[in-house]
């Protein structure tokens, strides 16, 4: 299959966009303002004017330097622009409304808005969102975007295990059978196709409508062993071994009682209405010798499997990548607190691990220091919304990232976080509500999370292009190349 | 502080003397992280000397739980003669070990020397332990270990006169003044030449009597090694393989086993409150100065043992606390007093997953002790055992083939010691049952040393019966009754009767001498040689004989056992290999020749691994060479010779109902875990992890169980004999449907999930009883003693035989009990006729007769189904949680 950007709108009739333009009843239908508007917020149905595609205006001040605002221009003057009131009421201090729409404008079209809107970083005052690249004045060498690599190794340790290399530095989160549906999976799977990257099963068991997607899927082997089978072990090029998520490490998981409808309980072979619980740890890792010998369970089962090790961020978090990489695991997976969809308690999600910014650069310089950084693939995941978070991540010296919001919101998540709240994710993403499903084709979302990559993807060419990078891989641990706005 | 020193307890002297002492020589302050690690122990108590190569087998058998970063062994009750010195010496003085961690210079020995030994103590005698020439001759040692000077002295008698007037130390017991002013010695030096500094110079490794600690950068073994203590005797040993995270390692000082006073300690597990263990520490004034929880731990036993004087059965529950419904089973003066135990140290105890292996010499009661304490979670693996005899011995381990190693090293020096023990068994950690821990104490009877084993209680581990031991070394000779023998087993033979020739045999032993007994069993091996029929027979009985228990009149079941395997041992290594010819159903293959499988032809059938020499994981592991002979087409595997390798039938993926695997010897973890469809056979004792994620076939396990036995299984079916460990059937779904004939620690079926039983899910049937070596089945006092059953189930059902109702709902925490209904018995019943057919536990004579009275089947066993809890369903209806979030 050709993968290629298509424009791909928005599922819903009144998308949210930063401006909305009002058309007044002085309007004659004229069509001026179809000529005027370059962007196509205005458009003619039959004989009479389309309600304005308002999510496209890119707002007064850049039409009127452009001389093409159409307020200005329309005889009649029957057109007001006003920001979006809605706004107001949408996104939060991690999320903005601005990064919401960014990114829904990303996963429409595959490239960045040209709207006035900050597609780079929250607000929330900390994190990702108080660093900034530090750029030469001039690129050290002028470097065709064509020539830019962007795909990293997965397998460093250099065994007889397969070695895969990913097209992107991004792989994606494990969201399970039973919190997210079916189209839902499938989508954002496609999309790890098309772009030779990874999806995951998540814990909740590797449904069938998945096997298409093998070569490029990841299974969880978490503390429920819901669904894991040695069949299921077999069929993937890499396990993620989840101890722990950054969102609430300590708790385990849990999927409500309202969302184990009979299929979910069938697929994890439990009763249906009751609540799931993986416990906390898994009861048969307590220690670090326990621990390789999971990994090697894990080996004798598929002896070419790539493990990947996905821990949260305590404060000792560089003791457990170095037991990991001693284990045998061939991928360190930190999941810092700041993840986590609806379903994670908040006090937990706020409170409980470390800033993934401070995990990343203590493990990366301790495995510089113990001799071994180049033989383990360091992922870092927990909260990265934006590709300029996944350059962050990869400067402080991550090698790539996991993506599992961002992808959500491509599907047009609002994060209202009704997740946990059984079937009802009025988006029909996080649900197993056959109907609300039926809200998501698996062309259009598999085209968004795409669309999203790509212009991810593009962004981290032309940051590396700036820096004079021919590889993302040249980034890694470059935290020369940050600074961080309090302390410059 | 209390206002005189009047009033003052000996140990407020001791603690407030620790003080000044601390005011002098001030450890480093900030907090250290602590370094962790994971690790293998192993250790074992003897009632004669026996060298340190014994030791060193189950320390290389546990490589897999250590990196090769950090080794130590410790040794307790020595000759007196090797170490050069007199009885009167080894008993009365210290051993002062002291380690120069770089051997070249010579100025930090000095300067340590003239800082704390000459000054302070009269030197009976001094000498650089000795060491191989040169450390690289030593495969696997890359660093090399320390020099290590011992020292066997005393306080000198002004300086402890003084010492003793400082700190009032007028009316302690007599050599308590003495031991502190050792302890407060080794801290001092310590402080000085190892904590405070960059550049680590020196450390005590041990200072108590009559033992000593040798630790080095490597595997444990090579201490042994390097040290040369292969002929070195001692009562009691241990060793530790630990596994730290932490790459580069120079010195051993963080290796255990560390030392408290006259006691070694060694320690599987991480504290998950080791911060809060040290703060306590430091609150007496016991500084932790190696950043390891065992240094932590060992502080506090000493700090419990030698200071507060605390009986050993107090320092346990300090440690491990009783809790939940064990202790309202304690009697009620117990209860009170462990309450104030658990209120004065709950903060100094140990949280998170530890087990501990302590070697002590108490010079007071002039004993030696060997004992291992489980926390009481029961979250690291543990195996005790003992044998009885004309020489004792007691071992405790993390995983049975250690035990297994000790035995085989043992028993080729000295024929008196049998390879098989006569018990094996599990501490059930902060119970009021054992207490989580057994103790092996070592001393004089009547003039010889002799072991006995008692738990935390002090109820006496005994085994009964004065049977005799075998000779195995003896040659055979014919007996007299060979004529009849002869023709008694050639007809059954012949005609593949297995059950009938089991039953004449199960007879026979008890009247047979050992000696007949050998000769029929090599009878049976050599007719066994004769076809693949009479082979397939020979094997079945010799099964039955393994696996079945009966009465062995006036001979030791351990041995009896042992023949019994050799027999098999011997007919499975006779079975041709690829490079010979043959045209049978039998094919052998071992590590060697790995390399010549291939497809099976003409009639083979069974292939024969010999698993001694195989990797315990990773591609040279048995484990893989079965699922490349299952992928080429073999289905049916006799697999033995196993010393703990793991990972058993993993691998072979679905749909495996042909395969058909029997295990005989000490099987590894995870064994059968995931199997979907095959059937596996485990004729002796299984270790942790069985039957993890196992979807569908069948396990049967002729023993005990270990740890999370069938953790998040989905199906299956499962027998097992005699007991499970902690956490059997944690998170299983689905249907797995197992019969446990004993019982289990604790945890039994936590979260368990599968559906209804009457409706194609899942259920245990807990039968609570337990088979003593004559054979006859008898009740435990309680199906199940642990505190927490079917906890948080959602589904799914236990059937306890418990006929006197000593279950209580206090134990249940989520289940119920339901009334057990004549469709309950149908459910069941298929499982206990199977049950019956493999282990002989009958139904009618054994599980539906209560005091030799037949009883109903709802009489014997009760139901426990899951409750719906509100907490397991649907979420609580909250206000908008979009108004709640990002204030």
């Amino acid at each position: 299959m050709k993968a290629e950007i298509k424009r791909t709108a928005s599922r819903f009739r009144h998308t949210i966009g930063k401006y909305r333009v009002q058309r007044g009843k002085q309007c004659k239908s004229c069509a001026g303002c179809v000529v005027t508007c370059p962007h196509g917020v205005h458009f003619k149905a039959g004989t009479r004017m389309g309600t304005p595609r308002d999510y496209l205006c890119v707002g007064p001040e850049v039409c009127r330097s452009k001389n093409c605002f159409c307020v200005e221009k329309c005889p009649n003057s029957a057109l007001n622009v006003v920001i979006n009131p809605q706004i107001k009421a949408l996104g939060d201090f991690r999320w903005t409304a601005d990064l919401l729409m960014s990114t829904w404008y990303q996963a429409e079209t595959g490239r960045l808005p040209d709207v006035d809107m900050e597609y780079r970083t929250g607000n929330s005052g900390g994190g990702f969102d108080k660093l900034r690249f530090r750029f030469p004045e001039k690129p050290p060498q002028v470097i065709p975007a064509e020539d830019i690599d962007t795909s990293i190794e997965l397998n460093k340790r250099g065994d007889k295990s397969h070695r895969i290399t990913i097209g992107i530095p991004l792989y994606q989160g494990g969201m399970s059978f039973g919190s997210v549906s079916d189209s839902t999976m499938v989508s954002r799977a496609r999309a790890a196709m098309l772009w030779d990257t990874f999806g995951c099963t998540g814990e909740g068991g590797y449904p069938e409508f998945l096997y298409p997607f093998d070569r490029q899927m990841i299974t969880q082997v978490a503390t429920g062993l819901f669904g894991v089978k040695e069949e299921t072990i077999q069929r993937v090029r890499i396990v993620e071994f989840k101890y722990a998520q950054g969102a609430k490490p300590g708790l385990g998981g849990h999927l409500l009682g309202d969302k184990v409808t009979e299929r979910v309980a069938k697929m994890r072979e439990a009763v249906q209405g009751s609540a799931l619980f993986s416990p906390f740890p898994f009861h048969s890792v307590y220690s670090v010798e326990d621990h390789k010998k999971h990994v090697d369970w894990i080996k004798a089962i598929n002896p070419k499997v790539l493990v990947s090790v996905k821990v949260s961020t305590p404060a000792d978090v560089d003791m457990v990548a170095i037991g990991s990489y001693y284990a045998g695991a061939h991928i360190v997976h930190l999941d810092g607190s700041y993840g986590g969809t609806g379903a994670a308690p908040d006090i937990a999600k706020k409170n409980i691990a470390m800033p993934i910014e401070y995990a990343i650069p203590k493990v990366h310089r301790f495995l510089v220091e113990e001799g071994v950084r180049d033989k383990v693939t360091l992922i870092a995941s927990g909260g990265i919304r934006t590709a300029h978070d996944v350059l962050k991540a990869i400067a402080l010296g991550a090698d790539g990232v996991v993506e599992g919001t961002a992808g959500m919101v491509a599907l047009e998540c609002t994060r209202c976080s009704s997740c946990e709240s059984g079937r009802g994710c009025p988006r029909g993403i996080a649900t197993t509500d056959p109907e609300l499903a039926e809200f998501i084709t698996v062309d259009w979302g598999a085209q968004r999370v795409y669309n999203l990559y790509a212009s991810w993807r593009s962004q981290i060419v032309g940051v590396l292009q700036q820096l004079g990078m021919r590889s993302i891989r040249e980034l890694v641990g470059r935290t020369d190349c940050l600074r961080h706005l309090d302390y410059n | 502080m209390r206002s005189t020193s009047k009033a003052l307890s000996a140990a407020e002297k001791i603690l407030a003397s620790r003080e000044r002492m601390i005011a002098q020589y001030p450890p480093l302050s900030g907090v250290k992280v602590e370094e962790e690690g994971g690790c293998g122990v192993t250790g074992f108590a003897c009632s004669i000397p026996v060298g340190g190569k014994h030791i060193f087998e189950p320390s290389r058998q546990m490589h897999n739980r250590g990196n090769g970063k950090g080794g130590g062994i410790a040794a307790v009750g020595f000759v007196p003669e090797a170490l050069g010195v007199s009885q009167e010496i080894l008993d009365s003085h210290y051993m002062l070990q002291i380690a120069l961690i770089d051997p070249e210079d010579q100025a930090a020995a000095k300067a340590v020397e003239s800082e704390f030994i000459h000054p302070w103590l009269d030197i009976a005698r001094s000498e650089k332990i000795p060491t191989v020439a040169d450390y690289r001759d030593i495969p696997g040692l890359d660093v090399r270990p320390p020099d290590v000077m011992r020292y066997f002295v005393r306080v000198k008698k002004d300086v402890l006169k003084d010492f003793t007037v400082k700190n009032h130390f007028e009316n302690l017991k007599p050599g308590r003044a003495e031991d502190e002013f050792m302890s407060q010695n080794a801290f001092k030096l310590n402080t000085r030449f190892y904590s405070t500094l960059g550049d680590k110079k020196a450390f005590v490794m041990s200072h108590g009597k009559n033992m000593m600690i040798l630790k080095i950068v490597g595997y444990a073994e090579l201490v042994a090694s390097y040290y040369q203590l292969e002929e070195f005797k001692s009562h009691i040993w241990i060793a530790h393989q630990r596994y730290p995270t932490k790459g580069r390692v120079w010195h051993p000082g963080g290796a255990h086993p560390f030392s408290g006073m006259h006691e070694a300690l060694v320690h599987n597990g991480d504290f998950a409150n080791y911060h809060s263990v040290c703060e306590y520490l430091k609150q007496q004034n016991f500084f932790p100065l190696f950043h390891t929880d065992t240094e932590a731990s060992v502080l506090m036993l000493d700090l419990l043992n030698r200071v507060h004087e605390y009986p050993l059965e107090y320092i346990i529950e300090a440690l491990a606390p009783t809790t939940e419904a064990d202790f309202d089973q304690l009697p009620s003066d117990k209860q009170k007093i462990y309450r104030a135990i658990q209120a004065a140290h709950i903060h100094g105890s140990p949280d998170g997953p530890w087990f501990f292996i302590i070697a002590r010499n108490d010079p007071y009661q002039k004993m030696f002790q060997l004992i291992g304490i489980t926390d009481t979670a029961m979250l690291r693996p543990q195996v005790f055992a003992l044998q009885d005899g004309e020489v004792q011995i007691g071992l405790v381990c993390s995983e049975k083939q250690a035990i297994d190693a000790t035995l085989d090293s043992l028993a080729k020096e000295d024929p008196r010691f049998c390879p098989v023990c006569d018990r094996y068994w599990n501490a059930r950690g902060g119970s009021h049952t054992d207490g989580g821990t057994f103790v092996f104490t070592v001393k004089p009877e009547n003039g010889v040393m002799r072991l006995s084993c008692s738990d935390k209680f002090g109820n006496v581990k005994a085994i009964s019966g004065n049977q005799k031991i075998c000779d195995a070394t003896a040659p055979i000779s014919v007996p007299s009754q060979e004529a009849e023998i002869t023709r008694t087993l050639n007809q059954l033979l012949d005609q593949c009767r297995a059950e009938e020739m089991f039953s004449y045999l199960a007879e026979n032993i008890p009247i047979w001498d050992y000696n007949t007994f050998r000769w029929v069993c090599a009878e049976i091996v050599r007719v066994a040689a004769g076809s693949d029929t009479c082979k397939a027979t020979a094997i079945e009985v010799l099964t039955l004989l393994n696996d079945r228990r009966f009465f062995t009149g006036d001979k030791k079941r351990a041995w009896v056992l042992w023949i019994i395997r050799g027999s098999l041992r011997e007919i499975f290594g006779a079975v041709p290999g690829f490079d010979r010819a043959s045209g049978g159903r039998y094919r052998y293959i071992d590590f060697k020749t790995r390399n010549l499988l291939r497809a099976p032809e003409a009639n083979e059938e069974i292939l024969v691994v010999y698993t001694r020499e195989f990797e315990p994981e990773g591609e040279d592991c048995d484990a893989r060479l079965l699922c490349e002979a299952y992928f080429l087409g073999w289905k049916r595997f006799i697999v033995y010779g196993y010393r703990g390798q793991r990972f058993t039938g993993n691998g072979f993926g679905p749909a495996t109902q042909a395969v058909r695997i029997d295990v005989y010897g000490s099987s590894g973890d995870y064994l059968a875990s995931g199997i979907d469809g095959m059937a596996i056979y485990v004729h002796g004792n299984a270790q942790d992890q069985l039957g993890q994620i196992m979807k569908d076939g069948k396990l049967a396990v002729f023993g005990d169980v270990g740890q999370t036995f069938m953790y998040g299984a989905k199906g299956g079916e499962v027998y097992v004999m005699g007991n499970a460990a902690g956490r059997p059937l944690i998170n299983a779904v689905g249907r797995p449907r197992v019969v446990i004939n004993g019982t289990a620690l604790d945890y039994l079926a936590e979260s368990f999930m599968a559906g209804d039983p009457h409706n194609g899910g899942g259920f245990v049937i807990l039968n609570g009883m337990t088979l003593s070596d004559d054979g006859s089945l008898k009740e435990l006092p309680t199906p199940y003693p642990g505190s927490n059953l079917f906890s948080l189930a959602s589904g799914g059902a236990i059937f306890a035989r418990d006929p006197h109702c000593t279950l209580i709902e206090d134990q249940l925490n989520g289940g119920e009990f339901a009334e057990f209904t004549d469709a309950d018995w149908n459910l069941i019943l298929p499982y206990l006729k199977e049950n019956e057919r493999l282990f002989g536990i009958s139904i009618e004579k054994d599980i539906l007769c209560v005091n030799g009275r037949p009883r109903k089947p709802s009489e014997v066993y009760r139901k426990v189904k899951a409750v719906p809890l509100t907490v397991l369903n649907g979420a609580p209806k909250q206000p908008n949680p979009v108004m709640a979030a990002d204030i």
